[in-house]
């Protein structure tokens, strides 16, 4: 390998002029054809039961996602002006491309079925607005007593409605969000008109997410330069270390886009990890490079990268191959935005080591050497001296060092048991912003702005013209309601048969429930279907009536209500199984929920692996195993470090926070082979306390300006808009942090006191 | 002088131009109002097959006997479900009216409930039993309350048709426009498509079978297909005696109850 490289490095500008031409190709590959994925279904993995079956019945009953529009007026909204804006702004949405005319839902569009002494009437609430008092008080009567819609599109204290638009999947987009807002906009005052609901959640967050990246990722990069300036003292060497991550990161995105695969939410962690990983890569050759000179300050820049390569080529690839294969254990993972990011954050690690190896001695071959800014003598002798002073400090209080660990990790076990997972979208959000605002808003005065949807599947055609069955779905509705406040309000084929029923008595309140017989049901369906909007009837039973979708409006999506639910609802699974009846679950909030979870399992499962990847190669690169469990210490505390502190903080795992484990494996195999080949290198020809100091000056000092400079750049998106970027920002310091302290503190230790590298020399002696 | 004459040119060529239009008016609605008179029998009675399809395919078939009679401004008609089983024997019963702007009268009995109840509904948009026929579209639609345009004659399925094209007078009516073609000797709409608020095509009417019967052309078979929804509804009659002669109390609320014999 080392041969190869050298006559490589025979032909220095031919390297810098092939790769810069192939960067210059990727990146063109990357302009043209790269797309961001923002329609969240795609990320999940379609041939999963649980999505598999969600689709269907999301097929099968329309459920889809609503914007909700409010409009609310504190005196109540039963005056001529705001009836006649319901009705206009209905008109308004019913008109937009976006949207289909049947799909909009308010007091304009329902239907009002009342029961009169000799039968049955069916009306629209209001054709145009009612101008007299008398006329609003009979709307305002006939809503009340509707419990259809009481409640559901009038708040209960009247002064709040409610417009539902439901769409497509794939139509959200920000240019149809801004026409929504400046369409609710016009009619605004003395009305408030507030915007919510799922599509608009997803949607910004999809968006709003990467708009902020782009805006950080400058800073980010700024600060590194800066840093990496001051760490290096070199603007050649700050250039060429930069070059590798820019160049790294361009041929993965570049192969990427030529693949044709997406740019999903999680891919925005490639350029992190190649930041991470590439710096590491140019600071241990700089750092080696200048080490040298100063001990040959008469080398001439051949010789520097003759040595340069022999020291540092065989670590800069170990290091590489095993966070690359690391990464390829995400391949274990069902889903596969997450498959691709290991798959190509491999391909960008092996990309950086290849330019680590060529550019860099290829630059120095071309432009000379970093012209350090050389320490004053003195400065250069304290910096060795500190290394040494920490080097015996740490073994001298071994021991203490030792029990500190124990107890953080004792911590951070605490700290795990309260790791919880959250799908939630709206939790994603800054508290105060408008998207958070307005749904608590309408939380406050509706059912709920999130919905779980209980699919129940019979085994007879006609099982929802049961009564028996009916009765159960009934109770179920009131349970669940009455026992978890968060459940706004439910919806099924009962609620259309307990009206019918009522309506049928003449709007006698005692028939307001279950009618008696089948035959009695499957007439009333019929009467319904002559006399209302059949369309709603096949939202809540299909055709022949052996599967029917039971709604509940949740006012969080948060994945601890969602369960909550889910465990209410579960109770009654032997009940309904005894009527044939099988439970299943649907709609985007569950989905979220379940591909959250295969998230995480994925993640503890690719973590595991990766563990065991890493010892196993760290053993038979180093062919002796203690020193490959010892190299995965830094590992398993940074990541346990990492998921203690995420749960003492309470913050929750999510598809982003989940994949920061990741970077813990990657920046610690780093760590751990560099340090580990340095410590193996040096004792050879030293006595153990020398080796420890001089790997310590080599690789330790190495390691901790790779970490600041990392954690430098990454504390800046502490200031991103987005709280998910914060939330990165923090935790990829903290594990920066924690990886460098690992290795230079107990992985260190434990190096010292196994004496490793050291047992032969001793029986020798 | 020369702006004189200009002006006489251009008022001769407006009134030309306004006098031809109104005799296309004029061959438009004469086409309708020979569709609108066409002789069909004084009273039926048929069994009637509706298959409901939406677009998974899913099917429905409901069978109804039903009767109907012209009365000198109101036709009335009563229906009784024979199957599926659990609606069987449930009864409905329509009087429309010619005059204008008056809602039909509808009564239903569900023998379940043991009861007949009188439905009222504002709404001539209403679809007929959950089918993709409006209550107006199964009734016969004025002339008078479009505007007809004769779009131009063509052969369809083999027969010479005239295309017609109609708009409706009232602003707030369901549809935008409807197409009819029409067979030119027989005065029988073979295809009608509806077009929604928006214009776009929304639903079309093709009559798949038409008999003589007692010399009346009588359509037997017609599907109707909502295009935006892609549900289909399929009408066919059989057992049709036309003229037979029905009692005037099979239209009451005592015959509604006792069901079909």
């Amino acid at each position: 390998m080392e041969k190869i490289i050298n006559k490589l490095l025979k032909l220095p500008s031919l390297i810098l002029v092939i790769v810069l031409i192939t960067s210059v190709g990727f990146f063109k590959v990357m302009k043209s054809n790269s797309r961001m994925e923002t329609d969240l279904d795609k990320y999940m993995p379609q041939n999963h039961p649980a999505f598999m079956y969600s689709n269907q019945a999301e097929e099968w009953f329309s459920i889809r996602d609503g914007i909700i529009i409010a409009i609310e007026k504190s005196e109540g909204i039963y005056n001529p002006q705001t009836i006649e804006k319901v009705k206009n702004l209905t008109k308004s949405l019913q008109k937009m491309k976006e949207i289909k005319k049947d799909d909009v839902t308010s007091l304009y569009t329902a239907d009002n079925i009342i029961g009169t002494e000799d039968g049955m009437d069916v009306k629209a609430f209001f054709k145009n607005a009612p101008e007299t008092d008398a006329k609003l008080q009979k709307l305002r009567n006939n809503v009340r007593s509707n419990e259809m819609v009481f409640g559901r599109l009038v708040s209960n204290d009247e002064t709040v409605t409610i417009i539902i638009a439901e769409i497509e999947d794939d139509v959200f987009s920000q240019e149809f969000y801004q026409r929504i807002l400046k369409l609710s906009k016009q009619y605004e005052g003395p009305e408030k008109l507030y915007v919510a609901g799922r599509p608009i959640v997803e949607g910004t967050m999809a968006y709003l997410g990467p708009r902020d990246m782009k805006r950080m990722v400058p800073i980010v990069i700024l600060v590194i330069i800066l840093v990496l300036l001051i760490v290096l003292r070199s603007i050649k060497s700050t250039f060429f270390t930069l070059l590798v991550v820019l160049f790294s990161t361009i041929w993965t995105f570049g192969l990427m886009a030529a693949f044709g695969i997406p740019i999903y939410a999680v891919s925005t962690m490639i350029p992190v990890m190649l930041i991470a990983i590439g710096v590491a890569d140019g600071i241990h050759l700089y750092s080696h490079l200048h080490l040298f000179m100063i001990g040959n300050p008469s080398a001439t820049k051949k010789e520097a990268i003759k040595d340069l390569i022999h020291g540092m080529g065989k670590p800069v690839i170990m290091t590489s191959v095993t966070t690359s294969v690391g990464f390829i254990s995400l391949l274990t993972s069902q889903v596969y935005p997450i498959k691709y990011f290991g798959l190509f954050t491999a391909f960008g690690v092996m990309v950086a080591m290849v330019f680590s190896l060529l550019l860099i001695p290829a630059g120095i071959m071309v432009f000379g050497l970093p012209g350090w800014k050389t320490d004053s003598k003195n400065t250069a002798r304290k910096k060795v001296d500190l290394a040494a002073l920490y080097t015996r400090k740490i073994v001298k209080h071994k021991y203490l060092t030792m029990m500190l660990t124990i107890i953080v990790i004792i911590i951070a076990l605490t700290g795990i048991r309260k790791v919880w997972i959250n799908s939630s979208f709206l939790d994603k959000f800054e508290k105060d912003s408008d998207i958070v605002l307005t749904d608590k808003f309408i939380n406050a005065n509706f059912g709920g702005t999130s919905s779980l949807n209980v699919i129940l599947d019979g085994k007879d055609l006609n099982t929802f013209k049961s009564p028996a069955v009916l009765e159960v779905i009934d109770k179920l509705q009131m349970n669940v309601v009455n026992n978890n406040v968060m459940v706004g309000n439910s919806f099924s084929l009962a609620d259309y048969l307990k009206r019918m029923n009522k309506v049928m008595h003449a709007d006698d309140e005692k028939f307001n429930r279950i009618p008696e017989s089948s035959d009695l049901v499957a007439q009333y369906l019929l009467l319904y279907e002559m006399s209302g909007d059949p369309d709603n009837l096949w939202k809540v039973v299909n055709y022949d009536y052996k599967k029917a979708n039971l709604t509940f409006q949740l006012k969080s999506d948060n994945s601890k209500v969602l369960n909550e639910t889910i465990a209410l609802i579960e109770k009654y699974r032997p009940e309904f199984k005894e009527l044939g009846v099988e439970i299943n679950y649907a709609g985007s909030g569950y989905k979220s929920l379940v591909f959250t979870d295969l998230i995480l399992q994925g993640q503890i499962t690719s973590v595991i692996l990766a563990l065991l990847i890493v010892v196993i190669l760290i053993s038979f690169m180093f062919k002796k195993l203690i020193v490959g469990l010892i190299g995965a210490v830094p590992i398993v505390i940074t990541t346990m470090i990492n998921f203690g502190i995420m749960g003492l903080l309470g913050i929750p795992l999510s598809t982003t926070t989940a994949l920061i484990s990741s970077i813990a494996i990657g920046i610690g195999i780093d760590y751990a082979i560099h340090f580990i080949e340095r410590y193996k290198i040096y004792s050879k020809d030293n006595d153990k306390e020398t080796t420890c100091r001089l790997t310590m000056s080599h690789s330790g000092r190495a390691i901790i300006f790779n970490a600041v400079v990392v954690i430098a750049g990454f504390l800046v998106l502490l200031f991103s808009a987005f709280p998910p970027n914060r939330m990165l920002g923090a935790l990829v310091s903290l594990n920066m942090f924690t990886s460098f302290l690992g290795t230079v503190s107990i992985m260190f230790l434990l190096m010292y006191m196994s004496n490793v590298y050291f047992k032969r020399k001793k029986e020798i002696k | 002088m020369k702006i004189t004459k200009t002006i006489l040119l251009f008022v001769i060529v407006i009134s030309l131009a306004i006098s031809m239009s109104y005799a296309e008016e004029l061959t438009a609605l004469k086409i309708i109002q020979n569709v609108y008179s066409r002789a069909e029998g004084e009273d039926m009675q048929a069994e009637l097959t509706m298959t409901l399809m939406n677009k998974r395919g899913n099917k429905r078939e409901r069978k109804i006997k039903q009767y109907s009679k012209d009365y000198d401004a109101m036709e009335k008609k009563v229906m009784f479900f024979i199957s599926p089983s659990d609606v069987r024997d449930t009864s409905f019963m329509n009087w429309s009216y010619d005059e204008e702007g008056r809602y039909d009268d509808q009564w239903i009995y569900l023998p379940a409930l043991k009861r007949i109840k009188r439905i009222s509904s504002d709404s001539k948009s209403d679809y007929f039993m959950g089918s993709d026929f409006t209550y107006d579209d199964l009734g016969d639609r004025h002339p008078y309350e479009d505007t007809h345009r004769l779009l131009r004659e063509e052969k369809f399925d083999n027969e010479d048709c005239y295309v017609v094209e109609s708009i409706p007078k009232e602003e707030e009516y369901m549809y935008s426009k409807t197409a009819t073609w029409i067979i030119k000797d027989k005065w029988l709409g073979l295809k009608k498509e509806f077009y929604d608020e928006d214009g776009d095509l929304l639903k079309v009417l093709s009559v798949k079978k038409y008999e003589k019967i007692k010399d009346y052309w009588i359509i037997t078979n017609t599907e109707m297909h909502n295009k935006q929804k892609d549900h289909m509804t399929k009408m066919m009659l059989a057992d049709i005696i036309i003229d037979g002669g029905i009692d005037d109390t099979t239209f009451t609320e005592r015959i509604m109850k006792r069901g079909v014999q």
